[in-house]
């Protein structure tokens, strides 16, 4: 089980000089497995999973898929990185382009890798869009006709559809109800075992890392508290900084534990 | 989503008041042969200014050409100056504000200072001198104004291409692997499309001065082509005499002016989201 899918060592993002919004993190996902990132607002948990994707260039670091450097992949390396490694994003209202319907935004990455005829891509496109638990008349819709759960299983659909290795995903769930919330999720951890994925997933949520986590690694201000297995840090955190995190979940049993404080500072 | 509930006339009373004035023009331009009661450039000495009549509705000039039907193929050539002037304009610009939007840095620095400097010379000046160094035709008047146009359809792209680049599906469109020229077409283009419109429905009203302007001061069409501007610059010599010479050409500016400003605004209103109901 040490099949290593991403590296990510040493990686740095300051933004402003002096500020770095990541902090030399490193920290590796294994083949199949989910790493959750936690953390609050501005703790670059976000930041990281864009470097991850080739979106934002890290200051420092590198960051290897597969044993290929994704900042430093061109052409046909570039385009095995891109098609190895997909994403979900948060927004459902602004990740797809309101002038398309969604058949055209889901045949846009088998076009762009060149996979499939006219024909294959309309009959991978309703097979997925079944597996996602959406009609096959949603092809001829359009995303502002769609539903903040229906378009996350389009997210979710055009992430999965050229097969990759990788799912990143960047708070899937954080904008939708709780209900759909968990629809999407367990949607999320269906597909990721069918296809086998090895999958990183942000988010501030600690239920819902919780819910998809192999292991948890713990972000604030852009460096990395702490990481392991999530029974591991949801059940004896090593960081007091997890444990606070922990115990602000309204938790109906909490007069029964004993206060945790928090240290000011780092 | 109220489609079915029928058409909203008072949103669209602009759109359908300018797109009837701009329809008359047009109209007029297209069939000017069909149109013209007489050729524009029929000479009569008999008949020199005289005043409107059963036989010439708008009186001659001072050579004693149908006024009427020189304001009519008048308009043909103020709306293909502006057709290609504004496509000219449209086109350079859109191309120039979405590059130095989309790639940002020396790029952007480059482009938009380019820009600045086109935009610091008033319009008129700015054609004046691209006239003079391109000379005197109406092709070159066209292409003039289309420059006049460039830097506020490369700032308005630009400006609608940055609001468009921080959308997720933008950063959607990179991890799947598009390439940048896909993204700046497929992708961000038809999405700029309603705002780069509405402001060429407003530079077409622009173009149509600018033009007359020119011809007025003798460097847009020559003589005897009619143009609104050198017809009024002709009329000007026979104010007392024959008011019409001057007052047609006007009016015709005027509702041609009027019509594709309000259709400008009117489409504004109905593509902006924030003035929906």
């Amino acid at each position: 089980m040490t099949d290593t899918v991403i590296q990510v060592a040493g990686v740095t993002k300051s933004f402003v000089r002096g500020v770095n919004a990541v902090d030399d993190v490193t920290l590796s996902v294994a083949r199949g497995e989910t790493l959750g990132i936690v953390g609050e607002s501005g703790s670059g948990k976000s930041t990281l999973l864009r470097m991850i994707l080739r979106l934002i260039r890290p200051s420092a670091g590198t960051i290897t898929l597969d044993g290929r450097d994704v900042w430093n992949a061109h052409d046909r390396d570039l385009k095995a990185v891109r098609r190895q490694m997909q994403a979900v994003f948060q927004d459902p209202a602004s990740s797809f382009n309101p002038r398309q319907s969604i058949g055209t935004i889901l045949a846009a990455p088998l076009e762009v890798h060149g996979i499939g005829d006219r024909a294959s891509r309309a009959k991978l496109i309703g097979e997925t869009l079944e597996r996602v638990g959406l009609p096959a008349a949603t092809v001829s819709r359009f995303p502002h006709q769609l539903s903040g759960g229906q378009r996350q299983r389009v997210a979710i659909a055009r992430a999965v559809i050229m097969r990759p290795a990788v799912v990143l995903a960047d708070e899937p769930t954080s904008a939708l109800d709780v209900s759909v919330q968990a629809q999407v999720l367990k949607l999320f951890r269906e597909i990721k075992d069918e296809l086998g994925l090895t999958s990183v997933f942000v988010s501030h949520n600690l239920a819902v890392i919780r819910e998809v986590s192999d292991r948890v690694a713990v972000m604030r201000h852009g460096r990395l508290v702490e990481i392991g297995t999530a029974e591991r840090v949801f059940n004896s955190p090593e960081s007091d900084y997890t444990r606070a995190l922990i115990d602000a979940v309204p938790d109906p049993f909490r007069r029964f534990r004993a206060p945790v404080e928090l240290e000011s500072g780092s | 989503m109220a489609a079915a509930a029928g058409f909203d006339f008072r949103r669209w009373r602009l759109v359908l008041l300018g797109g009837l004035l701009v329809g008359i023009v047009l109209f007029a331009a297209i069939f000017a042969p069909w149109v013209a009661p007489y050729s524009p450039f029929d000479l009569d000495v008999t008949q020199m200014l005289q005043g409107p009549s059963a036989a010439h509705w708008l009186g001659t000039d001072e050579l004693g050409r149908d006024v009427l039907s020189r304001a009519i193929y008048a308009a043909r050539i103020s709306m293909q100056v502006a057709l290609l002037a504004v496509s000219v304009g449209l086109v350079g610009g859109t191309l120039i504000g979405m590059t130095a939007a989309y790639f940002g840095g020396l790029v952007e620095q480059a482009l938009m200072r380019a820009m600045d400097l086109l935009f610091s010379f008033p319009a008129i000046l700015l054609a004046v001198v691209l006239m003079a160094s391109l000379g005197t035709s109406v092709l070159n008047a066209m292409i003039a104004i289309g420059i006049v146009f460039i830097p506020g359809f490369s700032r308005l792209a630009r400006a609608s291409t940055q609001a468009v680049l921080r959308q997720q599906y933008i950063e959607a469109a990179r991890s799947i692997g598009m390439s940048d020229a896909r993204i700046i077409f497929r992708e961000i283009l038809p999405n700029i499309m309603a705002p780069l419109m509405v402001e060429a429905a407003v530079a077409f009203a622009y173009a149509v001065l600018l033009e007359s302007a020119l011809s007025f001061l003798g460097l847009g069409a020559q003589p005897p082509d009619p143009s609104w501007g050198n017809m009024l610059s002709t009329g000007r010599g026979f104010m007392a005499q024959a008011p019409w010479l001057s007052i047609v050409p006007g009016m015709a500016m005027f509702i041609c002016v009027l019509g594709f400003n309000l259709l400008g605004d009117g489409l504004r209103d109905v593509t902006d989201p924030h003035m929906r109901e």
